[in-house]
């Protein structure tokens, strides 16, 4: 029982984790079928299958609402996670390659990393207005304050034989972090993106709070007002679904590209 | 950080000798605790005429490394090297890595994303050799490294799919193959297994005679230094000075027998005794002949 390093069978795993997530369905289920909540607090898992068929498809404007708003979702974390990656990984890069930069930038960015990133929302707002801006701007946001320090922290976990080495052979300073220090770091820098473009999804539904007009997080705030739970849920359980398909996808990808880190 | 001397590059590299002079080199560092300096080189000469094989030989701490990266023009130390004292490479002063020395360590540091082959030519990704190799001649050295080191076939691989020692070899063609004039190499066979270790010595020896250069080579243990070196030089504890400073004559490869016999085991005795005074802090100029 406490041997952290027991490794259990795949067939055993399976098993735990099917009890735990059926003790959890089967409480649901007592609670919902058996009305001791009201569907408006939780709704049945009857109750969210109509959600989702609901929004699944729309006969009178012959739309999918769900699939249209997982496209506007989807398209506005791409965005982010472009503009965070392109900006967040070359400030990182930089700040752990020199102790200068890293003095200069890391008292502006480190106390951001515990600031409140959901009150930073109305002032974007007040900036930018409630368009598409505001919108990849929150996400920008919340997500290069965990990428850049990460991303820092990656480099300086390189050691420094390699940079030694390269400097050796007739590297200039720069061209040690080049060749021989930042290819040793990508395997953390893409788990660092991984992680950034993950903590997006959770903020998601924030950027989406304002005058969405479409977007995963429109259909909770609208669901809400109309009481509709069951549709809430849905949109929660694709949101979650989305983003363990990203960090599924994205770790497939890194282990494929850098099968040499874990050696 | 100052700039090496750079050499004509259109010089073939093994063509002409550099001579290295050291001129009463003294290095200090910081003391950890802040206050004062901890003098660890004190006023040493050497010079080095020839293209051999010079082993330095020293107790753990004494300062071999921070002498041998003085020896190919100064390489970073941390603190302004040296504290007093010249590096004449080729005649003239030096105070930056010098183009013509490359150095090899016990850690080989090899890029685990890169093959072997990519490995040993990782160098020409640097500014300083790809100026000075054409692309051409580089596929050919590389090609001619791997088979010198006895990798041929494995330049497909990567390196952990590679043994300590065969990593090593890899270190060692991936600085040949800059066919340096002056090989600085660091406890390089440290890590290595007993066997493996004498695989490396034979391989440097054999390596050496195709490609000679000035090689000063920092090991800790007599017997290594005895069965490589063309000279010996024997440095006391910090401050180090150099205590004893011996050519030796045999042919290499050297055996067993000449190992095991009575002028060479009487001669290892001398070394190992000077490196006891040396520790306890007794110091004198004693030559060891045989
Ligand atoms: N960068 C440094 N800063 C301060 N002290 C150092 C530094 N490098 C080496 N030393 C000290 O100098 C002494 C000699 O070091 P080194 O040249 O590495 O010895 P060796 O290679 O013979 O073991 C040691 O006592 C070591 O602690
Ligand atoms: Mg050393």
């Amino acid at each position: 029982m406490w041997n952290p390093y027991d490794e259990l069978s795949a067939k055993e795993r399976r098993l735990y984790g099917l009890v735990s997530v059926g003790t959890v369905l089967l409480i649901w289920s007592v609670l919902t079928f058996g009305s001791f909540v009201r569907p408006t607090k939780l709704p049945s898992i009857v109750q969210v299958f109509e959600g989702f068929t609901y929004l699944a498809w729309n006969e009178a404007t012959e739309t999918s609402p769900l699939f249209l708003a997982v496209k506007s979702s989807v398209l506005r974390v791409l965005v982010a996670s472009v503009l965070v990656v392109s900006i967040g990984v070359p400030i990182g890069v930089f700040m752990g390659a020199s102790p200068k930069i890293n003095a200069v930038l890391s008292p502006l960015l480190d106390p951001l990393r515990s600031a409140p990133v959901v009150a930073i929302l109305p002032i974007l707002v007040m900036w930018m207005g409630i368009g598409e801006l505001m919108k990849i701007t929150f996400l920008f946001i919340g997500a290069v304050v965990f990428l850049i320090p990460m991303v820092r922290d990656a480099m300086l976990a390189v050691s420094q034989q390699y940079w030694i080495a390269a400097r050796d052979l007739g590297a200039t300073e720069w061209e040690a972090v080049r060749h021989a220090v930042l290819p040793m770091a990508m395997p953390r820098i893409a788990d660092a993106i991984v992680v950034a473009v993950s903590v997006m999804w959770t903020y998601i539904t924030v950027a989406e709070y304002v005058n969405a007009e479409t977007g995963l997080g429109q259909i909770i705030t609208h669901a809400r007002r109309q009481s509709a739970m069951n549709q809430v849920f849905v949109a929660i359980g694709v949101i979650i679904g989305l983003a363990l398909l990203t960090y599924v996808t994205m770790m497939a990808i890194k282990r494929k590209i850098y099968p040499w880190e874990s050696e | 950080m100052g700039v090496g001397v750079v050499t004509d590059p259109s010089n073939e590299p093994t063509a002409d000798f550099l001579d290295v002079e050291l001129k009463d080199i003294v290095q200090e560092y910081p003391k950890p605790e802040g206050d004062g300096v901890h003098r660890v080189l004190d006023g040493i000469n050497l010079s080095f005429g020839e293209p051999t094989i010079n082993m330095l030989l020293g107790p753990s701490g004494c300062g071999k490394s921070t002498l041998l990266r003085m020896l190919g023009g100064v390489r970073p130390i941390g603190v302004k090297a040296p504290t007093s004292g010249e590096v004449i490479i080729g005649g003239q002063p030096c105070d930056g890595p010098h183009d013509e020395s490359v150095m090899v360590f016990q850690r080989y540091a090899n890029r685990p994303d890169l093959t072997i082959r990519e490995n040993i030519a990782f160098p020409f990704r640097l500014s300083l050799w790809k100026g000075r190799v054409p692309p051409a001649e580089r596929e050919k050295r590389v090609d001619a490294m791997l088979k010198a080191v006895g990798l041929e076939g494995k330049g497909g691989l990567r390196p952990s799919q590679l043994s300590g020692g065969q990593n090593q070899r890899v270190a060692l063609a991936r600085a040949l193959v800059l066919r340096p004039r002056i090989l600085l190499m660091d406890e390089p066979f440290g890590a290595l297994d007993a066997q493996t270790r004498e695989e490396m010595q034979h391989l440097l020896i054999d390596l050496w005679k195709a490609q000679r250069c000035l090689v000063v080579f920092v090991t800790h243990d007599v017997t290594e230094a005895l069965l490589l070196g063309d000279r010996v030089i024997v440095l006391s504890t910090s401050p180090a000075d150099v205590v004893d400073d011996f050519p030796i004559e045999e042919p290499r490869p050297r055996s067993d027998a000449w190992l095991m016999s009575t002028p060479v085991v009487a001669m290892k005795e001398r070394v190992l005794d000077r490196l006891h005074q040396a520790k306890t802090g007794q110091k004198g100029q004693v030559r060891v002949s045989f």
